[in-house]
């Protein structure tokens, strides 16, 4: 009798470990279960860049956000992602150079987080490959936000908020400098601007003005004198809806560049002065332009394809020769022309995009 | 003493060799290569030299204005059999479902399907030039360019060609 009972105790006890054991798991395994839907247009295409290793979850966005704006990552606790990357500004600074720590200005204009989601090679150089790589380039970088990785990572742990947050996402409430870059690429996901008017045209649901309609086909076309038909020849390289196509070109600023761009990455000649193209979305609010903001405005940025393309040895092949007028030297665009591209260039703003109460800090609404 | 000047003499040639070294480094220029990697028995690495000692042939394609233009160079087809390619016999079966991937240095990228590249199903060669009339590719077109006879747009032509990279199609 005595040794029946024992045994039934030890069954029912191992029955009720087996059942927290169980129930702990799917605890945890519910976390998982939360996937944040990634929507975009169809007419952006499917090949996007998401690691099997981090997968995009509600919990991670959230926790990418805090950390997005979190200027606790930086040394001087005054710097975080958004200080060079702010949501008005379609997330870039308006600066020539951004500045980090101590107003170090940085190497090259800070570039717009938009359709990340697509991108493969990051940076005006395309040195980083996948967003989880490069979130560390700025929080390991002395002069963006400190080198204050490790320090940050135990100051993260001492708070109520952060220990939760990365428990929802990861499963334990363990902050390590790997589960820091995923939450933050996972945000970075999630920043899809698709309502501008141009999609809104595409989608059938806007008219484009005169000019802007004018614009369009100009920044579509190449330019065809003998057949009369003008083009600027833009949509070579920031074409399709996306408005670039991930290719790296030397875009004709300088003769002998004092940037070489992805030179220095490949050692190879015909690098010198290459950068990516990027993306034309939002580009009304980014000012200032290119990979070191030489241009203030739109306006100067149409007077240098037209006007001022510099030869070299790599200048892109699709900048050179291709005149409006037969025998033309340079793009011969009209002013009117000129500003009919800018108008839809302007098209491209998507208000939603830059008000987004999904994309704003969240430490603000918190207190 | 003696002992002394030997290795003296044997430290400062040392640093020397390691300096001079250092210097001819700098002004090396990194050469262009053509890699052939991904579903290939053996990677290729292929430079302007190593080309010259293939066998070359011609192939004709029409630029954007329409005129036809004669490269030479070495036929597709050649490189993938050098780099162990399923291609000729082997071409069939699950093979067929494999693509060949172009990129070039500016990041462009175009495919083909490998039959497309086969004797055994075309009688179009494509070849990765590496001349034109008898001179080396300008800048910007070279030092390879794919040429794609028979194709109304020259835009599978590309420039500037850094690999040939064959996969499967999955999914
Ligand atoms: C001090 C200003 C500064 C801070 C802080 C900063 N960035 Fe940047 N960001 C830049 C600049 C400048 C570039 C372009 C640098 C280059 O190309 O060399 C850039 C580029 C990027 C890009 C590349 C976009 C593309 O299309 O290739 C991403 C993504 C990015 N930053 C995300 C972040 C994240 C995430 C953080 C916080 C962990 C961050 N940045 C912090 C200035 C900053
Ligand atoms: C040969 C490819 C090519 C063509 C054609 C081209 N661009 Fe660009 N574009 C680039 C590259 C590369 C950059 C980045 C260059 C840099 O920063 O050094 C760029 C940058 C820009 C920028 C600045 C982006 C930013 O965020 O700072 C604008 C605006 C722009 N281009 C507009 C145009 C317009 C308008 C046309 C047609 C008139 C055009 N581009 C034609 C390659 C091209």
């Amino acid at each position: 009798m005595q040794i029946g009972s024992h045994y039934k105790k030890l069954t029912l006890l191992s029955i009720l470990v087996i059942a927290i054991t169980l129930i702990a798991f799917t605890g945890k395994n519910s976390l998982y279960t939360d996937p944040y839907k990634l929507e975009y247009p169809d007419y952006f295409g499917n090949r996007i860049s998401i690691p099997e290793n981090n997968p995009t979850t509600k919990q991670g966005v959230y926790l990418g956000r805090m950390l997005f704006y979190e200027t606790k990552l930086s040394s001087s606790k005054t710097i975080s992602c958004a200080s060079c990357h702010q949501q008005k500004l379609a997330f870039t600074d308006g600066k020539t150079f951004s500045s980090g720590i101590n107003d170090m200005p940085t190497k090259r204009n800070s570039m717009s987080l938009a359709n990340l989601l697509w991108v493969r090679n990051f940076f005006w150089d395309g040195r980083a490959k996948g967003l989880e790589a490069q979130a560390l380039i700025p929080l390991n970088d002395p002069h963006e936000m400190g080198a204050y990785m490790e320090k940050a990572i135990i100051d993260l742990q001492k708070t109520k908020v952060y220990p939760v947050l990365f428990r929802d996402a990861f499963g334990t409430p363990e902050i390590t400098a790997d589960r820091i870059t995923k939450a933050i690429s996972q945000f970075e996901r999630t920043l899809i601007s698709a309502n501008s008017n141009y999609d809104k045209y595409l989608r059938g649901e806007y008219n484009p003005t005169e000019q802007e309609s004018n614009g369009m086909e100009l920044f579509m076309n190449s330019a065809e004198p003998s057949k009369n038909i003008r083009g600027a020849s833009c949509a070579q390289c920031h074409g399709t809806p996306k408005m670039y196509m991930e290719l790296f070109h030397n875009n004709g600023l300088d003769s002998i560049p004092k940037d070489k761009g992805r030179e220095e990455l490949t050692g190879m000649p015909n690098d010198r002065g290459r950068f990516r193209v990027v993306t034309l979305r939002n580009i009304a609010l980014t000012a200032p332009y290119m990979h070191d903001g030489r241009f203030k405005n739109l306006e100067e940025v149409m007077d240098h394809y037209n006007e001022h393309i510099k030869p070299s040895k790599s200048l892109s092949v699709v900048l050179q020769n291709r005149p409006n007028e037969m025998g033309g030297k340079s793009l011969g665009l009209t002013a009117k022309e000129k500003a009919n591209i800018i108008s839809f260039m302007k098209m491209l703003t998507d208000s939603t995009f830059i008000n987004n109460p999904a994309f704003s800090n969240p430490h603000l609404s918190q207190k | 003493m003696k002992k002394h000047y030997v290795l003296l003499i044997l430290l400062v040639s040392l640093f020397l060799g390691v300096f001079s070294q250092n210097i001819m480094a700098q002004n090396i220029i990194k050469e262009a290569v053509v890699k052939i990697e991904g579903e290939v028995l053996k990677p290729l690495s292929l430079s302007l030299s190593d080309f010259a000692k293939m066998k070359h042939v011609e192939a004709s394609m029409k630029d954007r204005d329409g005129k036809a233009q004669q490269y030479s160079g070495v036929a597709i087809f050649d490189l993938l059999q050098q780099a162990g390619v399923t291609v000729g016999k082997e071409l069939k079966g699950e093979n067929l479902t494999k693509y060949l991937l172009v990129r070039c240095s500016d990041g462009y990228e175009v495919v083909f399907s490998l039959a497309e590249l086969d004797p055994s199903f075309t009688n179009r060669v494509v070849i990765l030039a590496d001349a034109k009339d008898g001179k080396p590719l300008a800048d910007g077109i070279g030092p390879f360019r794919l040429v794609v006879p028979d194709e109304n747009k020259p835009a599978r032509s590309a420039h500037e060609v850094t690999h040939l990279i064959i996969r499967f199609a999955k999914d």
